[in-house]
C-alpha cells in the first residue's frame, strides 16, 4: 500500500498598521507589557469596535495580491471562545463572507514552477499573549501573567486548499507568501518576530484515493526549518500507524524542538462550537469597486511580478526565485547592472557570489553608496571581455568595497589589464615553446593537459598580464598550425 | 405632566431671569431624592458633592450670562448601565458590584458639555434584562404611584426618578422596551430614538442590534431636548449614523392603528387610551386607521431568540480576569467558571444559556438563523406600513403596572409586558410612549407612536400634539409635594 500525503496550510500574518484592528491604540513592539491598551482593546464594559480601514485596505491588497476575488459585502463574525488573553472571550474574525476567496499561488520548487490554490483571505483580531508560570500551560500554571500590547493588532488569515503534497512544497509556499506580504508593504513578515505564524492540517491517504485521512493539525511554528522538519515528522509518524493498523486521531500537536518530535496538545471531539454568527456591532464590510481600485493601485510590487521581469533578463527559474526572495536592495542591484552588461548568467554569479560573499566575509551590511550598477557592470564587463583575469576582478572589488574608485582606470593605473597584443604574445609564447622543447616534444593533440602547462608557464613569464585565452590561442597556432 | 418640577424650556427660563438658580434647583431636587428614596430605592447612587459643585459651576455661568444652553443646571440622572467616568457603573449587578469606570460613554461626555448635572445612577434589572427591576441585584425600585406595584424596567429606576421629582429627567436604555414600559408604568414619557441616532459607546451591551440609549422626561419637550442634545453621529460607534431627519408629506397625518396589538392579550384599559387618543387625532383633522402587521406577532419570539443570543456573547468580558467580580480559585478556567456562577443573577444566567443554545451547532439554522430571517421580514413589513402611513399608535404595555412577585413566577407573561414595544427595537423605529390615562386602580396609561427611521422629530412633533390634547396633570402618590399636602 503506498500512501500519500495532504498538507493544507494556515497562516496568519499581522499586518503592519499604525494602530490596532478596531481601536486607535498604537501597534507596539516591546516586551514591556500592557502599555498600548484602551477601553475597546481590553474589552472593558460598553466600549465598541471600530475597524480600521488602514487593515481593510491591507487584505484586499494580499487578497489581490494571491489573485482571490473580493468579496463585495464582508461581514465580521464573533467567534466565541474563553481564554484569559482574549478580552471579550470571543475574536471578532469571518466566517462565511471572508475578503478575499478562491485564489493562487505560484511558487517554485528547484526549477519548476507548482500552483498552490488558496481558500480564503479572511481578517481577524490578535489575542494577548499569556504567560503560564510554572508550567507554561493554563492548566497547570501557578499563575498567569497577562499583556494585552497585542490585542486587537489586525491579523490576517491565509488558508490554502489541502494540496499541498510535500514539506518542501509547504515551506515554498510560506516563502512565496512572506516574500508576497513584504513586496506589498503590508507586513513586516519577519518570521523570528512571529509576523507570520503557520498551522499544517496533515493527513496521509492511499495513493489514488479521493478521501483525504484523518487530519492532524500543527499549531503555531514560526521558522521554516521547523515546518520542514514537522511536516517530515508527522508524515512520517502517520505513514507507520496507517501501516502498523492504527487508527490516527483528529487532535491538535506541537512540534518539539528539543525533542524533534510533534506531540499531542489536544483530542478535538469532533470540531469545536465556536458559535459563529455576525458581529451586531459591527455593519457588513462594503468594499466597492472604487476601494478595489484604491487597493490595486497600492500594490508597486509582488514577487510573481518580480520573477517575471528576473526571467525576462534571460536567468533560470531558481535563479530568478532566488533573487525574489532575497534582499530587496540585491534585487534592484541586479536589474540594473544587468542591464548595463547584457550578461545575466555572470551578473548574478557576480553579485550573488563575489560580491555578497565580499560582503559577508568583510561584515558589510549595507553596500555603500558609490558602489552603483554602472561600476559593478564595468568591472564584470573588465573580466567578462578579458581585461582583467578573475583574480584581479576580485581584488578590484575588494577595494571597491572600501574605497570609491573606478574599476577601469584602477587596473589600469594598478597595471592589472592583460594584453590581448599578439605580437607581444607571440614572443613570450616563443620563449617559452624554446625553454620547455622536451614538453613540447611530448605533446600529441591540442587537448593534452601539458597545454596547460604551457599556458601557464607564458602566464607567469608576463607575471599575468595576458589574457590567458589569447595565450591558449596563439600557442595552438604556433604548435598545431 | 408632573407638576412638582417645571419643565426643562421653563427651568430654563427662570435660570435666565434670575428667579432660580440651578444649585438651588439641585438642592430642591436631592432632597426629594433624600425622602424618596428610602421608599423607592430609584437610585443606586446619588452624586451629591460633584453634582452640587457642578450646578454651581452653571449658577456662575447663568450669573455672567454665558450659559451653554437649555441644560445647562438640569439634574439628570442616569441609568447604571451607562458608563460615567470616575463613577461605579454596576448594571444593578454583582459582577460589577467595584467597577468603576475609567471612561465616558459618549452621550454623557455630550451632556457634560451641555452643562448638566448628574444626580446619580439608577437602578435597573441586572443587565437591562427584565420588565420589573425585580432582577437588580441591589434589590428592587419602587413605583411613585403605588410602592406595591413595579416601576416596570429595565429603566425603572430612571423612570422612577423623574416620576417622583428627584431628577428633572433621565436617560435610560431600550432593547425591547426597557425605556418605554417603564415610563408608561410611571406615567411619565419615554423615547426610543431610531437605531443608530444616539451613540452606543459606553453603554454596556445587552443586545447590540437592538439597544438604544434615549430620555425618560417628564415632558415630550423635555424629551425633545435631551434627544437634540445626545443624538449625531459617533466615530466611536460603527452602527452610528448620520441621520436625515424626516418630516411628513402633508401636514394632515395618516395614522395606522396596528390591529395586532389592540386584541386579546390587550386590556381594555389599554386598548381604551389609544380609542380615546384616536378620537382626539381625528378631532384635529388627521386619519386615523386600523392597519395590520400580523408578523408583529411572532415579535415577541425572535426577540427571545435574538437578544440572548447576542448577550451571550456580549456578557462573555465578565470573567473576573481584568476587572469586577473575581471568585478565588486554584486556576483560570475555575476562576472564570465560579466568577460567572457566583456573579451573574438566575434570569442573566437563563438568558446566556438561552442565546448559546440557540447559537449553537446543529441549532443554529433552526433558531438564530430563522429568527434573523423573521426579523428582515418584520422590517419589511413596517417599511410597507410606513408607504401608506406616516405614523402607528398602539397602546405602550398590554396592562398597567403589576404587583412585585405578581409575574416573577411566570416568566412568560413577564415577557409579554414587552409585547407592543419589542418590534420597534426589532427594526430600529424610533417609539415614543406618552401618559394618557389612569386605570381604575390609579396606575398610569400609556400609548406608543411608532414612526420610520429617522422621524424622530416629527414623532416628537405629533406626541407633544397629543400630549396638549389629553393634558395629562395626574401626580404620583409618592413625592416631597405629596407628603407635605
Amino acid at each position: 500500500m503506498s500512501l500519500k500525503p495532504t498538507i493544507g496550510m494556515e497562516t496568519h500574518v499581522e499586518l503592519d498598521t499604525e494602530s490596532k484592528m478596531f481601536c486607535s491604540c498604537k501597534v507596539v513592539e516591546t516586551d514591556e507589557p500592557n502599555i498600548s491598551l484602551c477601553p475597546t482593546c481590553l474589552g472593558l464594559p460598553g466600549a465598541l469596535p471600530v475597524p480600521n480601514k488602514k487593515a481593510i485596505e491591507y487584505i484586499v491588497m494580499l487578497s489581490l495580491g494571491a489573485n482571490c476575488s473580493i468579496t463585495k459585502e464582508g461581514m465580521f463574525h464573533r467567534k466565541n471562545y474563553f481564554y484569559p488573553d482574549l478580552p471579550k472571550n470571543y475574536q471578532i474574525s469571518q466566517f462565511d463572507f471572508p475578503v478575499g476567496v478562491e485564489g493562487s499561488l505560484e511558487i517554485v520548487i528547484e526549477d519548476s514552477l507548482h500552483t498552490v490554490e488558496i481558500e480564503r483571505v479572511h481578517m481577524e483580531e490578535d489575542t494577548g499573549k499569556s504567560i503560564h508560570l510554572g508550567s507554561g500551560r493554563i492548566d497547570s500554571a501557578t499563575s498567569t501573567l497577562l499583556d494585552f500590547n497585542r490585542s486587537g493588532v489586525p491579523l490576517v488569515e491565509v488558508v490554502t486548499k489541502p494540496i499541498i503534497s510535500s514539506a518542501k512544497m509547504a515551506v515554498a509556499y510560506i516563502e512565496e507568501l512572506r516574500q508576497l506580504v513584504i513586496d506589498l508593504g503590508i507586513s513586516k513578515g519577519k518570521l523570528e518576530k512571529g509576523n507570520l505564524r503557520f498551522d499544517a492540517n496533515i493527513s496521509v491517504a492511499e495513493e489514488g484515493s479521493d478521501e483525504l485521512g484523518v487530519k492532524v493539525e500543527i499549531k503555531n511554528m514560526n521558522s521554516l526549518k521547523s515546518l520542514e522538519k514537522a511536516i517530515d515528522y508527522e508524515i512520517l509518524r502517520q505513514t507507520k500507524m496507517v501501516q502498523d493498523k492504527e487508527s490516527i486521531i483528529q487532535e491538535t500537536r506541537h512540534w518539539d524542538e528539543n525533542k524533534q518530535v510533534t506531540l499531542s496538545m489536544r483530542t478535538k471531539e469532533g470540531s469545536a462550537d465556536y458559535r459563529y454568527f455576525s458581529d451586531p456591532d459591527l455593519p457588513n464590510m462594503v468594499i466597492n469597486e472604487e476601494f478595489i481600485k484604491i487597493s490595486q493601485n497600492q500594490i508597486k510590487e509582488t514577487p510573481e511580478k518580480k520573477r517575471k521581469t528576473l526571467l525576462d533578463t534571460g536567468l533560470s527559474l531558481s535563479d530568478s526565485n532566488y533573487l525574489d526572495k532575497g534582499q530587496r536592495w540585491l534585487y534592484e542591484l541586479y536589474l540594473s547592472t544587468v542591464k548595463e552588461t547584457g550578461d545575466c548568467k555572470s551578473t548574478f554569479n557576480f553579485l550573488t557570489g563575489e560580491l555578497q560573499g565580499q560582503m559577508r566575509k568583510a561584515d558589510i551590511g549595507e553596500l555603500p553608496q558609490w558602489v552603483n550598477s554602472e561600476k559593478l557592470a564595468s568591472l564584470i564587463n573588465l573580466f567578462e571581455n578579458n581585461e582583467v583575469s578573475f583574480t584581479s576582478a576580485k581584488d578590484i572589488l575588494a577595494k571597491l568595497l572600501i574605497e570609491d574608485i573606478d574599476p577601469k582606470s584602477f587596473a589600469s593605473d594598478n597595471n592589472l589589464i592583460q594584453s590581448s597584443d599578439n605580437d607581444e604574445i607571440k614572443a613570450l609564447v616563443t620563449s617559452v615553446i624554446n625553454e620547455n622543447q622536451d614538453i613540447v616534444e611530448r605533446l600529441e593533440n591540442p587537448e593534452d593537459k601539458l597545454v596547460g602547462f604551457l599556458v601557464g608557464q607564458v602566464m607567469k613569464s608576463s607575471e599575468s598580464k595576458v589574457n590567458p585565452g589569447s595565450v591558449k590561442e596563439v600557442l595552438l597556432k604556433e604548435l598545431f598550425g | 405632566m408632573n407638576k412638582n418640577i417645571p419643565s426643562i424650556s421653563k427651568l430654563n427660563n427662570l435660570f435666565l431671569d434670575k428667579e432660580l438658580k440651578p444649585s438651588e434647583l439641585f438642592e430642591q431636587v436631592y432632597e426629594n431624592a433624600s425622602f424618596t428614596e428610602s421608599i423607592l430605592h430609584a437610585h443606586l447612587e446619588l452624586f451629591y458633592d460633584e453634582g452640587l459643585e457642578n450646578s454651581k459651576k452653571s449658577d456662575e455661568r447663568f450669573l455672567k450670562g454665558e450659559s451653554l444652553g437649555k441644560l445647562d443646571g438640569i439634574p439628570i440622572a442616569i441609568k447604571d448601565n451607562i458608563n460615567v467616568y470616575g463613577y461605579k457603573t454596576t448594571c444593578s449587578s454583582k459582577m460589577l458590584s467595584n467597577y468603576v469606570s475609567p471612561y465616558d460613554a459618549t452621550v454623557i461626555g455630550m451632556l457634560k458639555e451641555t452643562g448638566s448635572t448628574f444626580t446619580g445612577k439608577t437602578n435597573l434589572d441586572e443587565f437591562a434584562m427584565g420588565s420589573s427591576t425585580e432582577n437588580s441585584a441591589y434589590g428592587p425600585t419602587k413605583n411613585p404611584w403605588n410602592p406595591d406595584y413595579v416601576p416596570g424596567g429595565s429603566s425603572g429606576g430612571s423612570a422612577a426618578v423623574v416620576s417622583a421629582g428627584s431628577a428633572v429627567a433621565s436617560l435610560g436604555s431600550d432593547t425591547g422596551g426597557s425605556i418605554r414600559q417603564p415610563a408608561s408604568f410611571c406615567g411619565v414619557v419615554g423615547f426610543k430614538p431610531t437605531y443608530g441616532t444616539v451613540s452606543r459607546f459606553g453603554l454596556i451591551a445587552f443586545a447590540s442590534s437592538l439597544d438604544q440609549i434615549g430620555p425618560i422626561t417628564n415632558t415630550v419637550d423635555d424629551a425633545r431636548i435631551i434627544f437634540d442634545n445626545i443624538q449625531g453621529y459617533d466615530p466611536k460607534d460603527a452602527t452610528s449614523i448620520k441621520p436625515e431627519y424626516t418630516e411628513p408629506k402633508n401636514k394632515k397625518l395618516k395614522i395606522g392603528i396596528i390591529k395586532e396589538l389592540m386584541q386579546e392579550g390587550v386590556s381594555k384599559d389599554s386598548q381604551n387610551e389609544v380609542n380615546k387618543v384616536t378620537q382626539l387625532l381625528e378631532n384635529s383633522g388627521h386619519e386615523v386607521v386600523e392597519t395590520s402587521l400580523p408578523l408583529t406577532e411572532m415579535a415577541l419570539s425572535v426577540y427571545y431568540l435574538i437578544a440572548p443570543a447576542e448577550c451571550s456573547a456580549n456578557l462573555s468580558r465578565f470573567d473576573g480576569v481584568r476587572f469586577g467580580l473575581r471568585e478565588p480559585a486554584s486556576g483560570s478556567y475555575e476562576m472564570m467558571n465560579k466568577t460567572r456562577a457566583v456573579g451573574f443573577g438566575e434570569e442573566v444566567k437563563k438568558r446566556i444559556l438561552l442565546g448559546t443554545y440557540a447559537l449553537s451547532a446543529g441549532y443554529f439554522d433552526e433558531y438564530y438563523g430563522r429568527a434573523l430571517k423573521v426579523r428582515s421580514k418584520i422590517i419589511s413589513d413596517f417599511q410597507k406600513a410606513f408607504d401608506d402611513f406616516d405614523f402607528l399608535i398602539s397602546p405602550t404595555t398590554p396592562s398597567p403596572a403589576f404587583k412585585f412577585g405578581e409575574k416573577t413566577e411566570n416568566p412568560l407573561e413577564m415577557y409579554l409586558s414587552d409585547l407592543c414595544t419589542i418590534p420597534a427595537n426589532l427594526a430600529g423605529l424610533p417609539a415614543i410612549s406618552i401618559p394618557t390615562g389612569l386605570s381604575d386602580n390609579n396606575m398610569p396609561l400609556s400609548i406608543q407612536l411608532m414612526g420610520k427611521p429617522c422621524s424622530d422629530y416629527s414623532l416628537l412633533d405629533l406626541a407633544e400634539s397629543i400630549e396638549d390634547m389629553v393634558s395629562f396633570n395626574h401626580l404620583p402618590k409618592i413625592t416631597k409635594g405629596d407628603n407635605e399636602s
